[in-house]
């Protein structure tokens, strides 16, 4: 038998010689080295279909494949570094969803770049692979350690290709921007890091040796850690570290506050846009808190945090996309928003409901993306909404797949969407009584569920309804198939994703075993133990209150307060912009108006801050400069005027090295003998 | 079962290297006009890889050592065959099989290069005698053995000014400290009535417990001990027995110097590694109040301190790397300084000795490398000073990239194996307690990274001072550029090797204590 898990490296690389290949030969390929970055994504996702068969055949792998330093080694550590492999239903579901996308935006960069007569297409393509291999590197990845450098290098393509249009003004400032918002993020993450080698003496995720196993152990009493910092209780080390890392995750995941990256992001090809919302970079985040679920899950506190954060951000980021003229930028604030609803999912134990969430979003985000790229390419890359209008008619294709997408984020019924966002609206509120940060959060996540609807259909009809607002959109320009061939598949995905996890018609009418995605993480086809969902709620710290009378009650409650507020959303919209002739309504904001225009300021904070940021820096700076460098200089003016010193002793004449040599031996005797008592 | 071999065997490194020089020898008197430079050049070589490769295998086979019946005792225990007595032979052919090799391109044009082949060869054998001498009196005159080869290469160069004169200079310095080494031996045979190191060591033992009822001797002992200790410092190039070394380094013929600075100076480390352990135990040293250890670490401080800094202000490469190497003994002798007398110290001072022992073989391959970098400058004639090194790597980017690999090993950089012997040089010496030591050689490994990094610095970055200035790069001496190549590549194998290195330096040096 083969063994598939041996190929699951090739996944990684793949992309990863894509990448060398249009580096080194791009230019002398057709196309830029399209084709060798399709080639290898269709690959890795052939081969990520396999190991998905492969894991719902009950196949799983913890496999460490080249330690790089090892317990014992040269140095003052025990500790073993490695390189490995995690294959359970949660990675094996990634790399499908990864493998996926990245290869439609291989095809849609086809007609995105290739088509519009792009320069610089090899470096386009290179970091396109790289960025693939990075995020396939990082979701494989078996310990916490190797999980940070595939992140950073997801951060670092990031910064490539958002600033991949870097003769223009605006790109690399903005990957500028996302590298150092992100980074800073980051920082936390490495303390965290080193904090949970240093705490469990491994950062393994799975396994019985694994730092989410150990540190259930030592908080049962069963066990305990290698070093907690001096009299810290162990719960609040461990909520300490698990908030640490959270700081990585917050900065990738583009969280309240570190938010403000990404929309700026939008600077970057629309396909770069799609990748970088959908499955790689933003999606690292949340991933990495499923993965290491069963260490969070172990600390409450940090599980209100990253509840109130998501529902908070999913509020806050809705409001903004509220008001902007930009097609791209309304999507960047959904998905700042969207991601918001997963972490709030995370943050109320529901576990499953935000990886259902994450594959959705996946799907009808990237969708959107590549939708609007296709408009764009269209409007010559004019973004504005306000110049397009009655598209509709132009571009059918790209119409209903958008539609679909929208129907999707909005959340109505039966679009992908609906499922996954009333599931994690469902878990929250049933998880919530006796937990305030919880309501809260779940509270804002409901708001923010017309805010979204609203923002959508205000996009949609804009963009797609009406009289042609401009002379471009009366006659765009028409798009390939290799545009509408990506947005075909992922139309399709964004209509019946929500099916593969049915909970609420499973609640209601009482059909067994539709809930698939639940029963897939739940390890019910093979997994690595202490990996389920199911463990994950045992260890966890909430249970299950119905408020409204009975499961299926609250089922259907839930349901029906989530559907009609997201119905109330898409009516305003409605109502406001499928006119003719829309015009803006921002005014009756008043004040507001500009608040949100300008993001609530958060751009102007940050920008102080890094300000005060330089003032403290500046101080160091004094120091590093007058004390530190002073020290340096003198010692090197000190050795240099000692060097010479001695060439002037050492000045050739053997007589004088005689004495010398003479006289420091007889010092040296003197003194060994004096303090030796030999002359007594 | 196999036969063993007879004990005499033991010697087969010694043996060979002086049997090659010998018949270098008798080829030259018999037959002078068939020799030639190269067929001189490749038995000599061949010599040394016999010997080298015949102690690797005693060493892997464990000949000499504790698990195979302990030491080889020949000619009335004059001779010790033991571990660290193969490990430093291993240094010596080491070392002279790439000296002999890069000499065939240096001496190309010497109307008679065989005396050089052959002098360098009975001076390896002196030095491997050293190391498994077990008596004082075979130390003196294997010593000498080393001594005298050495001074005529030095002053090999005999129509050339600055070679006749450094021989000169290093002969008056060399025969002071040889008088003062033996008179030193005379001293200590006065007080305990033998050659023999472990019957020194016993008579040292009695006077520190004051049982053979002349306490007075421990003074004259004390005497003798400091003015081996002289003699020591002399062949290491240590302070204040180093005014020689500069002068005879830059004046002698860049494959001299390497061979004078890297295997010369290990045998100087080889007696006061085997002298001071087993004649003069630490622990009885300390208890008769000759306090021989803080000698050391006054000489390693100083010796670190001087070269170092001497070597920050020089303009020549050469004087520079001559100044380094001083610096180098001092961090070597952290291995004796770094010793602690209390009981159970045993280990810890087998670490801090083996730790050393592993910095002198690193050492005896980026040293050598870095002086046969200079030989082929010199062999290009490009100039001596820093400025003529400037832009050489665009010519000769493979040999460039060898010296840098050298300058940053010496410096002790992390990804190159000198950064691990220090590592466990220092670590050993805190590990017994003298932090100060460590601290100083840490403080002088900094000040060592500005002048390496100014090789570095001219190689690759400086321009050429005129752009016609290289054109004298004309010719590609092949034996040389191996040596160079091979050297640097040792140097990076030996990072990943450094594990059974140092396991077996300290095996080795515990198997003193």
């Amino acid at each position: 038998m083969i063994d598939v898990f041996s190929y699951v490296p090739a996944i990684v690389l793949l992309p990863f010689f894509s990448f060398l290949i249009a580096l080194g030969a791009g230019k002398y390929l057709p196309k830029g080295g399209a084709f060798g970055g399709v080639a290898a994504t269709a690959g890795s996702f052939l081969l990520s279909l396999w190991v998905l068969a492969t894991v719902a055949g009950g196949g799983a792998v913890n496999r460490t494949i080249y330690t790089w330093a090892s317990a014992g080694g040269i140095g003052p550590t025990d500790v073993e570094l490695s390189f490995g492999i995690l294959i359970d239903p949660l990675s094996a579901l990634m790399l499908v969803i990864v493998t996926l996308v990245a290869l439609l935006v291989h095809v849609f960069s086809l007609g995105y770049m290739n088509d519009e007569g792009e320069t610089g297409l090899p470096r386009y393509y290179a970091g396109l692979g790289l960025f693939t291999a990075s995020m396939l590197g990082f979701v494989v990845a078996d310990n916490l350690l190797m999980a940070f450098m595939f992140f950073e290098l997801v951060g670092l393509c990031s910064y490539l290709l958002i600033g991949f249009h870097f003769r223009e003004p605006g790109p690399p400032s903005a990957a500028k921007k996302a590298f150092l918002v992100t980074r800073f993020g980051d920082y936390f993450f490495l303390i965290g890091v080193v904090a949970v080698i240093g705490t469990f003496g491994t950062a393994q995720f799975a396994g019985p040796e694994s730092f989410p196993a150990l540190a259930d152990a030592a908080l049962n009493g069963s066990g305990s850690v290698a070093w907690t910092p001096g009299g810290v209780e162990l719960q609040t080390w461990l909520t300490v570290v698990g908030l640490l890392i959270l700081g990585g995750v917050v900065g990738k995941s583009a969280q309240f506050p570190l938010h403000t990256w990404l929309p700026d992001a939008m600077e970057g090809p629309t396909p770069v846009s799609a990748l970088i919302h959908a499955a790689t970079m933003v999606a690292a985040g949340v991933y990495l808190v499923a993965r290491m679920y069963g260490f969070y899950a172990l600390t409450p506190t940090t599980l209100a945090v990253i509840a109130f954060i998501g529902g908070f951000t999913a509020l806050f980021a809705a409001t903004m996309g509220l008001v902007k003229d930009e097609l791209k930028q309304v999507l960047a604030y959904s998905t700042i928003s969207q991601y918001g609803y997963m972490m709030l999912a995370l943050g109320a134990g529901g576990y499953v409901a935000a990886v259902f969430h994450l594959t959705t979003h996946a799907f009808f985000k990237a969708l959107l993306f590549l939708g609007a790229g296709a408009v764009i390419i269209a409007m010559h890359h004019n973004e504005d909404m306000w110049d397009m209008g009655g598209l509709k008619s132009e571009m059918p294709v790209t119409y209903v797949t958008f539609l679909a997408g929208s129907l999707a984020l909005a959340g109505i019924f039966p679009f992908a969407g609906f499922w996954s966002k009333d599931e994690i609206l469902y878990e929250a509120l049933v998880h919530a009584p006796g937990e305030p940060l919880l309501f809260g959060g779940y509270l804002m996540g409901l708001l923010a569920v017309p805010v979204t609807a609203f923002y959508t259909f205000r996009m949609v009809f804009l963009t797609f309804h009406g009289e042609p607002r401009s002379d471009t959109a009366r006659d765009p320009e028409p798009v390939r198939w290799n545009v509408k061939g990506p947005l075909a598949v992922l139309g399709s995905l964004a209509v019946v994703t929500g099916l593969i996890n049915m909970v609420p018609v499973q609640k209601v009418l009482g059909l067994e075993g539709i809930d698939l995605l639940h029963r897939w993480l739940d390890n019910e086809w093979g997994g690595i133990a202490g990996l389920s969902s199911h463990h994950y709620a045992d260890i966890g710290p909430y249970s299950s209150q119905y408020i409204v009378g009975g499961e299926v009650a609250t089922v259907l409650v839930g349901a029906a307060v989530s559907l009609g507020l997201a119905l109330t959303g898409l009516l305003v919209a409605w109502q406001l912009y499928n006119v003719p002739s829309p015009t803006e309504h921002t005014a009756k904001l008043g004040g507001i108006k500009d608040v949100l225009y300008n993001n609530y300021y958060l751009d102007e904070l940050q920008v102080w801050l890094a300000y005060r940021t330089e003032d403290v820096a500046g101080g160091a700076d004094t120091f590093d400069q007058g004390i530190i460098d002073g020290v340096v200089n003198g010692v090197s003016s000190v050795s240099l005027i000692g060097g010479d010193r001695i060439r002037q002793v050492q000045n050739g004449v053997v007589s004088q090295y005689a004495a010398l040599l003479t006289l420091g031996l007889v010092a040296l005797i003197v003194l060994l003998g004096v303090t030796g008592g030999w002359f007594l | 079962m196999v036969e063993p071999l007879p004990q005499v065997t033991a010697l087969l490194p010694v043996l060979l290297l002086a049997f090659t020089g010998l018949a270098l020898l008798l080829v030259d008197t018999l037959s002078p006009d068939t020799r030639s430079n190269t067929s001189m050049a490749v038995v000599s070589a061949l010599g040394a890889l016999a010997a080298l490769a015949a102690t690797v295998w005693f060493v892997a086979s464990g000949t000499g050592s504790g698990d195979t019946g302990g030491a080889i005792l020949l000619f009335a225990d004059a001779i010790k065959v033991d571990t660290m007595g193969l490990f430093f032979t291993a240094i010596f052919a080491s070392v002279t099989s790439l000296v002999v090799v890069a000499a065939h391109d240096y001496f190309h044009d010497h109307p008679n290069p065989a005396t050089f082949y052959s002098l360098t060869l009975f001076a390896a054998t002196g030095m491997s005698l050293l190391a498994v001498a077990n008596s004082l009196a075979v130390v003196f005159v294997a010593l000498e053995m080393v001594s005298l080869p050495s001074y005529v290469l030095v002053a090999f160069l005999k129509q050339n000014r600055g070679s006749v004169e450094a021989g000169l200079k290093y002969f008056l310095v060399g025969a002071l400290s040889s008088a003062i080494f033996l008179f030193g031996i005379s001293l200590v045979y006065a007080a305990t009535g033998s050659l023999m190191l472990g019957d020194v060591a016993g008579v040292l033992g009695d006077i520190a417990a004051g049982t053979d009822g002349l306490d007075s001797r421990s003074g004259i002992a004390g005497l003798g001990i400091v003015m081996i200790l002289g003699g020591v410092a002399f062949k290491t190039a240590s302070v204040p027995f180093h005014f020689w070394a500069p002068e005879a380094y830059e004046g002698a013929p860049a494959p001299v110097s390497a061979f004078l600075s890297s295997a010369s100076k290990a045998a100087g480390f080889v007696i006061a590694f085997r002298v001071f352990t087993e004649a003069f135990p630490v622990g009885a040293s300390l208890s008769a109040d000759i306090n021989w250890v803080l000698a050391f670490g006054i000489l390693a401080a100083v010796t670190m301190t001087l070269g170092n800094f001497a070597a920050a202000v020089q303009e020549e490469v050469k004087r520079m790397l001559a100044y380094s190497s001083i610096g180098h003994a001092g961090y070597a002798l952290i291995g004796v300084a770094a010793l602690t007398g209390a009981d159970g110290g045993a280990a810890a001072n087998g670490a801090v000795m083996g730790a050393a022992m592993a910095h002198l073989l690193v050492y005896g391959f980026m040293n050598t490398g870095a002086f046969l970098f200079v030989a082929m400058a010199e062999r290009w004639g490009v100039g001596r000073t820093f400025e003529d090194y400037a832009g050489l790597a665009k010519r000769a980017p493979v040999a460039s990239t060898a010296m840098a690999v050298f300058m940053f090993s010496l410096a002790g950089l992390p990804p190159f194996a000198g950064f691990f012997s220090k590592y466990f040089l220092f670590m050993g010496a805190i590990d017994n307690g003298f932090l100060w030591l460590a601290a100083v050689g840490a403080v002088n490994s900094v000040i060592s990274l500005y002048y390496y990094s100014r090789v570095v610095k001219a190689l690759f970055i400086d321009d050429p001072a005129s752009p016609t200035t290289l054109d004298t790069i004309d010719v590609r001496p092949t034996a040389l550029y191996a040596a160079v190549v091979f050297a640097a590549v040792a140097t990076v194998l030996l990072l990943p090797g450094f594990g059974p290195v140092i396991e077996t330096a300290e095996a080795a040096a515990s198997a003193l204590f």
